[in-house]
């Protein structure tokens, strides 16, 4: 989704992510959801259909405990 | 793209890919290591301190793994609830330096009560970040002097039977400059907390209400949701009123201008130095 500051993307580290659900608890526009594709260490890593709807706030790669999630506008 | 800090993190060493983290799915040390580096982030951009000023000091237990292991500032892993002797001794050694001390409900309040007693008392220019569980989590979850009276866990599957230490009322009694609680479900109130912390001259202490799934047996997601239901804004004017079960107070709980030990002691090294210089015997 295009923006001023340009398109919106979602990085997630899949080897770094154990699956513990708490962006997707607490990401405020709750676009996120874990996927159905799991990790090589068989954790469900989280995935975002409706980027759009994303504020940029950081709250998920602030509230990660495994530091593998990040938002950028590029 | 990689998270923006991990710039301040070990990504390799010597026995292989440090990451992912050794911590359990969900646990909050990585959450409070996570808002430890913003407010040093912001530290270094905002307030002009070199990277090489920060010392990180430890303990032992969950949350002293997080130093040396990860962190690519000057960490030291030291002795079982001496983290802050240690620092104490980093600090007098070389007072420009800014040491945080990572530490645990049990590594201070526990094995550890004695010297953050005096760390308090002696109220020197160090940051301490104590991530409270509510257990002893590395050995398996046993109750802690901070598990809550009723709460079953392994050594008490009945109940506990004790009744629980508050650490941060314990630090405003025994001198503290800076007091504050917060939970791990608070990121920014946290990174604000303890960037505070460490511009204030005199002894911070930050505790953090930190998750423990694996033995509490809850979800990651719902303990934190649980964290910020439970934590109550604290004021001056509510101070007296009496908390729910499991209820505790989050916020500022002290903020306040004392003598610092090092500034102090430099003050008597002047005089003498003056003295000296004029040829005078004091």
């Amino acid at each position: 989704m295009k923006t001023e500051k340009g398109v919106k993307k979602l990085h997630v580290e899949d080897k770094y992510c154990k699956g513990c659900g708490i962006c997707v608890e607490f990401c405020p526009p709750k676009i996120l959801k874990k996927s159905k594709k799991m990790n090589s260490r068989g954790y469900f890593p989280p995935e975002s259909a409706e980027m759009e709807k994303c504020k940029m706030c950081g709250m998920c790669s602030l509230l990660c405990p495994d530091f593998a999630i990040v938002v950028s506008a590029e | 793209m990689k998270h923006p800090m991990m710039k301040y993190l070990k990504e390799t060493g010597p026995c292989g890919d440090r990451f992912p983290t050794i911590f359990c799915p969900g646990c909050g040390i990585g959450q409070v290591l996570n808002y430890t580096l913003n407010a040093v982030d912001h530290l270094i951009a905002e307030d002009g301190i070199a990277p090489e000023r920060f010392v990180f000091v430890s303990g032992i237990g969950c949350s002293a793994r997080v130093t040396s292991q990860y962190l690519r500032f000057d960490a030291t892993w030291s002795l079982h609830g001496r983290a802050p002797a240690v620092a104490t001794g980093v600090l007098l050694g070389r007072p420009e330096l800014k040491p945080i001390i990572f530490t645990g409900d049990g590594d201070a309040g526990a094995i550890g009560g004695n010297h953050f007693i005096h760390a308090c008392r002696r109220n020197l220019d160090l940051t301490m970040i104590c991530m409270n569980n509510g257990l002893y989590g590395m050995t398996g979850g046993q109750s802690a002097p901070t598990t809550e009276r009723g709460t079953p866990s392994t050594t008490s599957p009945y109940g506990n039977v004790e009744n629980a230490f508050d650490l941060c009322r314990m630090a405003i009694t025994s001198g503290a400059s800076y007091v504050a609680r917060w939970t791990t479900a608070h990121p920014q109130q946290c990174i604000q907390a303890i960037e505070s912390g460490v511009r204030k001259k005199g002894l911070a202490f930050i505790e953090i209400m930190t998750q423990c799934p694996t033995h509490w047996k809850e979800e990651p997601a719902k303990m934190v949701r649980n964290y910020r239901a439970k934590g109550v804004r604290f004021s001056k004017e509510k101070e007296n009123e009496p908390l729910k079960k499991g209820q505790f107070w989050i916020g500022e709980l002290m903020d306040r201008d004392q003598p610092e030990w090092v500034a102090t002691y430099q003050k008597i090294i002047d005089r003498f130095k003056k003295a000296e210089s004029k040829g005078q015997r004091t």
